[in-house]
């Protein structure tokens, strides 16, 4: 169904949907580029940020709140998750690591069924973004324009602080050489941990801010786990811009190929990734002889 | 490599197979359960060479478990065919088929990139079954109807049917499986194989393809998976669209990791603990969906605390008790032998064929440039080496000796100039390419293979010169391979390490390790060897005996050598190279060089400044 | 989360079908029907082994984990309910069997519980364990047509009686039916029929259609169902069919599509969560605002997870709702015996396995063994019987029950009597009417032996 204004409207909808995949998949790029960690969690962690944000709100009643708690939740999950378990697979093949956080997968999706079970949660948005916005060209729902923005600066947050302070520094040194930070002279650890509950958040946030657009389910995280390997692929394993690039590129890709025939637009994006990879097998924005 | 006496794992298995319906009914195992546990198993089989083995981490087998499942199904139910055995065949030939196709893909990455491409391809074959082909798979129904396999032999006749007479169709299946594995492993392409995953780098510099080899460690599994999605459909009576699910990948996965990654048996040991848990905790514990949540938390034990899963962890615990302690490192190695082992002996090697010309050149670099972004490492560079000459190359650090070498030995391309070796240019050849004309080199970092043993690693190198850089003789016996013991005996020999041959690489001594360093180079039997600092980090003692190794080995080759100790330079050395800032600064006989000006000036003034 | 161990399944691991056949045909004949049947039926399936001793097995195997677990647990609780009643006789029961004393044939039912996981593959796994182990007599569970498909292959090569749980496809008993299956609930073809008509009333003629399809072939017969009817008997267009596909995470794309499609009605294929996420954005886009809802199958707890808000005004087809107790005494007694146990209203899944279950008991009495094919020929007797939903009986040229469709309307949140009072009964429509010959969808039933 290709007309006009459904091609302006679509055009839009792949920039806010390619900017939530662009939060998730950051954090998952994030924790690639710096530990040389594939987090298989990663889409588990979605899914527990939304149940974190959702607890908070049922105690509080404030979305501000629900999202605070589940960023945080995420950060203190991630940051212990390296500390305990994570930290003691560095020395082991990338493929242990792996293994290990797909377990963690697992474990926490089962976790969660166990404790709030299968029926669907959800958390409202709030009321000053509750209902649509006509647009001109489309009706566009009121917060999916608002996780746009939040999506936009949460991303422009990560920004500074990777390219604009110290912690940053180490963890693009830690991108460009994993051998460099130790060189720096910093307790490398302290950092692997932060940028671990860094990239767990980005996952969480995701997770919460997405809350209201969804409905929480334990298996929520599944599919979305998939996407962000094809969003990292393309825009380049490691490499934060590449991550938003291929975020929005993967975004579109989903909302204008459904005009033409909506069942295909999901595999679309696999063959997007197969293109890239047979064109530039790095990705969009990665670099050369990584991974 | 499995290893032990010949056969006793086949007779082993067979036991195993045949005791199987007499003992576990009584342990709780339904013959379903048991005949799924067979399809996991082999299904698994390949799924270990592929990981265990090869150390390529797919999530996406189950694309060619489904493709496989349903090619014959497709040929079964639409009664294309009445063979289920030549249905089965053709299924693994459409998955094996798949197995290229998509390795072609998957394989231009490896490690984490690799797992997550083959993660989304199996998700677009999923689609594709799902919704393009339904009209050919049945959709999210499947394909029902699949027949039970019927055999006539001379006049007999029997049709299989469910239960125990599925079972002993499924173990012969198995049992092939497996009698195939393990010849695939004890044949040389396993031996490669292992290499790749231990140190992929090397494997490639001793002259092994290893993109070639990755590739059919690919469609073996892809073919193991096909046959196994096959036998799924034939054992349900349907096939099943999940087969095709990132669930059926995910739980491979998990099985092998419980069982134990490369062990070939880990597949089948996974399955067994997996579906009884589960069958376990949900009717005799009464877990409910907990169940899920349970084998989760075993399966992040178990990598936590058995990185080898179960079969591993036994051996590992037998291994303990049973240890027999290796000799322990000597203090001091093994002194080398003034006068080198004699070489004639050895079987026809291809490399030997035309011997070098003494005064010919063999190796020629003409105005080679490497330049990285700006930084330009070496400048154009004219260097040529004679036949049987000793060449050292020595120069400041930074002076750009490893570009240099690396650019020699086709481990970078120059960014201009060409590289002729014995008059054939070899600008742009593949490094396993250079190493089979007859050109290699020893690292200045250890490469090694270090979950092997020093016999092992020898043998590898030696495998690459005896078979070329691409052979898939998958069935015959890698110590079979003709001169292959000879010419690792002499290579031990040579670097005077005979009596560790059967030492890990893990447990030798430093100047053990570095001269096997060198000793690896040597096993390809190259007519043009490059050290890369051979000396480096030794003892006075160690240098005596490697400078007398060195002494040894040149004959009959010409040897190119990079190191920072001049006195073994100008000891070894017949002419000299001087690199610095990228550029030849001078060339002579080690007479000319220690008079050379130019040379005091900018180098060894260096030196006794540092 | 529950744990349902009460009465805690047997496992007869070490009577293998040898010792069961020498136990039958040694057993004095001291339970009438089934004793005397042993010796006059030759032995099939797990007959008749599984019913030599004083209770009968019945494998289940619904989803407790994945997508479809929340109506899988529901269709279980339905089951053991009915398993409940027939082995304590309860009233109910014998309102819908009225030859039940109490178990089946005076045996007790015991049970085993799998996690389908809502996979074909595993549910069979689990069913042919039950049976080979268990020797069960009957087997039942599923959420979608998929496993039930697959488990109607199954009964019939192992010669064992199944009855569908949830599954709508037309397929089912079309051109994959057995048999030895059965099936309770309605599917696409009789949603369509039963549906269409009241859209034409409540909506209107020559209307633009929007469809949400799930790609599937459960979806993509529902949707060419309802097409076709709304085509045919009330001139309606077609304006896009967005297909989507299983689990999609997000529906923004193909809600802009049906959005900018000019429809006036949008109906819903989507099954399960994709149903609860494609209708909670749907109302996001603000389209339920412009755009007429219709969900052709209602999903088990779609009220609950969406919200009244969202759901008022649409309109549906049930096999069950609970307030239909206020129209039939049965429905009642289920309704409050059910509340009672579990703490909530039933929905139809519960309904539709608690049912199966009676009418099997029931066809087993009436046949006096647990013989399958005697069995099989009670239920194809076609006797009518008293259910939730009013008179019922099977069809025996297709094993699909003939039973009325319940076309329901969303209620304004303001409107509802109380927190479970979701949907108004706009019209219980009789099945026969709505019913395709038996043969139009390729159904063969196959052998009984």
């Amino acid at each position: 169904m290709i007309t006009w204004p459904n091609f302006v409207s679509q055009l839009f909808n792949g920039l806010a949907t390619g900017a939530l995949l662009a939060l998730i998949s950051s954090g998952l790029t994030i924790i690639y580029g710096t530990l040389g960690v594939l987090n298989l969690a990663h889409g588990a962690m979605f899914m527990l940020g939304g149940y974190a944000g959702y607890v908070a709100f049922q105690a509080t009643g404030s979305f501000v709140v629900a999202v605070i708690a589940g960023a945080l939740f995420l950060v203190v999950v991630g940051a212990a998750l390296e500390r305990v378990v994570i930290r003691r697979f560095y020395d082991r093949p990338p493929e242990d690591q792996i293994l290990l956080t797909f377990g963690i997968g697992i474990v926490m999706v089962e976790l969660v069924r166990f404790g709030f079970g299968s029926l669907s949660v959800s958390v409202p948005p709030p009321a000053w973004a509750a209902g649509v916005t006509p647009m001109g060209f489309l009706i566009y729902p009121t917060y999916r324009i608002v996780v746009l923005g939040i999506a936009a600066v949460a991303l422009g947050t990560l920004y500074i602080v990777l390219y604009r302070t110290r912690l940053g520094l180490m963890v693009r040194a830690g991108i460009e050489d994993s051998g460099m930070v130790g060189m720096l002279g910093i307790n490398v650890y302290r950092v692997f941990m932060m940028v671990f509950g860094i990239g767990a958040m980005a996952a969480g946030f995701a997770g919460i801010v997405n809350a209201p657009v969804v409905s929480l389910t334990p298996d929520i995280g599944d599919s979305i786990l998939v996407q962000t390997f094809v969003v990292v692929v393309i825009g380049g394993v490691g490499s934060f811009p590449g991550a938003i690039l291929g975020g929005l590129i993967s975004g579109e890709i989903l909302s204008l190929t459904s005009m033409v025939d909506p069942a295909y637009s999901q595999v679309m994006l696999f063959v997007v990734m197969t293109l890239v990879l047979l064109l530039r097998p790095q990705g969009l924005l990665g670099q050369r002889g990584r991974a | 490599m499995p290893r032990g006496r010949p056969l006793l794992l086949e007779v082993l298995t067979a036991l195993g197979l045949v005791l199987v319906p007499f003992v576990l009914p009584y342990v709780g195992f339904a013959p379903g359960t048991v005949n799924q546990i067979l399809v996991w198993g082999l299904f698994g089989i390949g799924f270990d060479i592929l990981f265990g083995y090869t150390g390529l981490l797919s999530f996406g087998q189950s694309a060619f478990f489904g493709t496989g499942g349903f090619v014959a199904a497709y040929l079964l139910t639409n009664n294309l065919m009445t063979s289920v055995l030549l249905a089965l065949v053709i299924g693994t030939l459409g998955a094996m088929l798949a197995g290229v196709l998509v390795g072609m893909i998957a394989l231009r990455r490896t490690g984490i990139y690799f797992a997550m491409i083959t993660v989304a391809i199996a998700e677009t074959f999923f689609f594709v079954e799902n919704s393009p082909l339904s009209a050919l798979t049945g959709g999210e129904n499947g394909l029902p109807g699949v027949p039970t396999p019927h055999f006539v032999l001379g006049g007999f006749s029997y049709q299989v049917q469910n239960g125990w007479s599925m079972y002993g169709f499924l173990a012969a299946c198995y049992f092939i499986g497996m009698v195939v594995a393990l010849r695939i492993m004890r044949s040389p392409v396993g031996a490669v194989l292992i290499a790749i995953r231990d140190n992929p780098l090397r494997a490639r510099a001793v002259g092994h393809a290893v993109g070639a080899y990755k590739l059919a460690a690919f469609v073996i599994a892809a073919a193991y998976a096909g046959f196994a999605g096959g036998l799924l459909g034939v054992l349900q009576g349907f096939m099943p669209p999940d087969a095709f699910t990132f669930a059926t990948s995910g739980q491979l996965v998990m099985q092998t990791a419980i069982g134990g990654m490369g062990t070939l048996y880990g597949p089948l040991l996974g399955a067994v603990v997996w579906l009884y848990l589960r069958d376990f905790l949900q009717e005799v514990v009464g877990l409910g969906s907990t169940w899920k949540l349970v084998l989760g938390l075993v399966f992040v034990l178990l990598v936590c605390f058995l990185r080898r899963g179960i079969i591993g962890g036994l051996q590992d615990l037998a291994a303990r008790l049973t240890a027999k302690p290796h000799p322990p490192a000597p203090e001091e190695s093994a002194p080398i032998a003034e006068v080198a082992p004699p070489l004639a002996s050895l079987g026809p090697s291809p490399r030997h064929a035309h011997a070098q010309e003494p005064g010919a050149i063999v190796l020629e670099a003409r105005g080679i440039t490497k330049a990285y972004g700006g930084i330009v490492a070496n400048r154009d560079i004219n260097v040529s080496v004679t036949a049987g000459e000793l060449r050292g190359v020595i120069g400041p650090n930074g002076a750009g000796k490893s570009t240099f070498f690396k650019m020699l030995t086709c481990e970078v391309p120059p960014t201009s100039g060409r590289i002729l070796f014995e008059g054939r240019d070899i600008t742009g050849y593949d490094v396993s390419r250079v190493c089979q004309l007859g050109l290699t080199k020893s690292y200045q970092v250890n490469q090694l293979f270090p979950r092997l043993t020093l016999r092992h690693n020898i043998m590898i190198a030696a495998l690459a010169e005896r078979r070329g850089r691409f052979r898939l003789d998958l069935l015959r016996r890698a110590e079979r391979v003709p001169g292959l013991a000879l010419q690792t005996e002499q290579t031990l020999a040579l670097i005077g390490l005979t009596a560790r041959a059967d030492v890990p690489v893990a447990e030798l001594a430093y100047g053990e390790k570095r001269r096997l360093e060198i000793g690896l180079a040597l096993a390809s039997s190259p007519r043009l060897l490059l050290l890369d600092e051979p000396l480096a980090g030794m003892s006075p003692r160690e240098r005596r005996e490697t400078v007398q190794l060195l002494k040894n080995i040149r004959r009959g080759r010409t040897l190119v050598v990079v190191e920072h100790d001049m006195d073994a330079v100008f000891e070894l050395a017949e002419r000299i190279t001087v690199l610095h800032e990228g550029t030849v600064l001078a060339e002579g006989t080690p007479a000319e060089i220690q008079r050379s000006s130019l040379v005091q000036e900018a180098y060894l003034g260096g030196v006794a400044a540092e | 989360m529950e744990r349902l161990v009460s009465g805690a399944p047997t496992r007869r691991t070490l009577l293998n079908t040898g010792a069961g056949l020498v136990a039958a045909a040694t057993l004095p004949g001291f339970l009438a029907h089934g004793a005397l049947a042993a010796e006059t039926y030759p032995p099939i399936g797990t007959y008749p082994a599984g019913s030599a001793g004083d209770s009968v097995f019945i494998g289940i195997s619904v989803p407790r984990t994945g997508t479809y677990a929340v109506q899988g647990e529901d269709e279980l609780k339905g089951y053991l309910l009915a398993i409940e009643h027939i082995n304590a006789g309860d009233p109910l029961i014998k309102k819908i069997s009225p030859r039940t004393t109490k178990g089946v044939l005076g045996k007790q039912l015991k049970y085993g519980v799998a996690d389908s996981e809502a996979k074909p593959n595993t549910a069979v796994q689990a069913q042919s364990r039950f049976i080979s182990e268990d020797k069960a007599v009957l087997f039942t569970g599923s959420t979608s047509s998929a496993v039930a498909v697959a488990l109607n292959k199954l009964a019939q090569r192992e010669k064992v009686v199944y009855v569908t749980g949830i599954s709508g496809s037309n397929d089912t008993t079309g051109k994959d039916c057995v048999r030895y299956g059965f099936r309770q609930c309605f599917y696409g073809q009789t949603a369509a029929a039963a549906l269409a008509p009241v859209l034409l009333k409540t909506i209107g003629r020559n209307k633009k259609a929007a469809y949400l399809t799930p790609d599937y072939t459960y979806g993509h017969t529902v949707q060419h169902s309802m097409e076709e009817f709304l085509k045919r008997e009330g001139g309606w267009t077609t304006v896009t069919n967005q297909v989507a596909p299983l689990g999609a995470p997000d529906y923004s794309s193909y809600l802009l599509n049906i959005a900018n499609s000019g429809a006036e009605v949008l109906l819903n294929v989507n099954w399960g969560h994709d149903a609860v996420l494609s209708i909670q954005q749907a109302k996001q886009f603000g389209i339920l605002a412009k755009q007429q809802l219709v969900i052709p199958y209602q999903i088990p707890f779609l009220s609950k997870e969406v919200g009244a808000d969202v759901m008022a005004g649409v309109l549906a087809a049930t096999d069950f709702w609970w307030t239909l107790q206020d129209k039939y005494p049965l429905a009642r007694m289920f309704v409050e015996a059910f509340d009672k146990k579990y703490g909530y209203k039933p929905e139809w899944g519960a309904e539709n396995a608690y049912m199966s279950f009676a009418m099997w008991a029931e066809a087993v009495e009436r046949a006096g063994t647990f013989y399958p094919p005697a069995v099989i020929k009670a239920f194809e007797a076609g006797q009518h019987i008293d259910s939730m939903v009013g008179e019922v009986w099977m069809r025996a040229a297709d094993h699909q029950l003939v039973r009325p469709v319940v076309i329901v309307r969303g209620k304004k949140p303001s409107a509802m009597a109380s927190p479970d009072d979701f949907w108004e009964v706009l019209e219980v429509v009789p099945g026969e009417g709505l019913m395709q010959k038996p043969d139009a969808f390729g159904c063969k039933l196959g052998d009984y032996t």
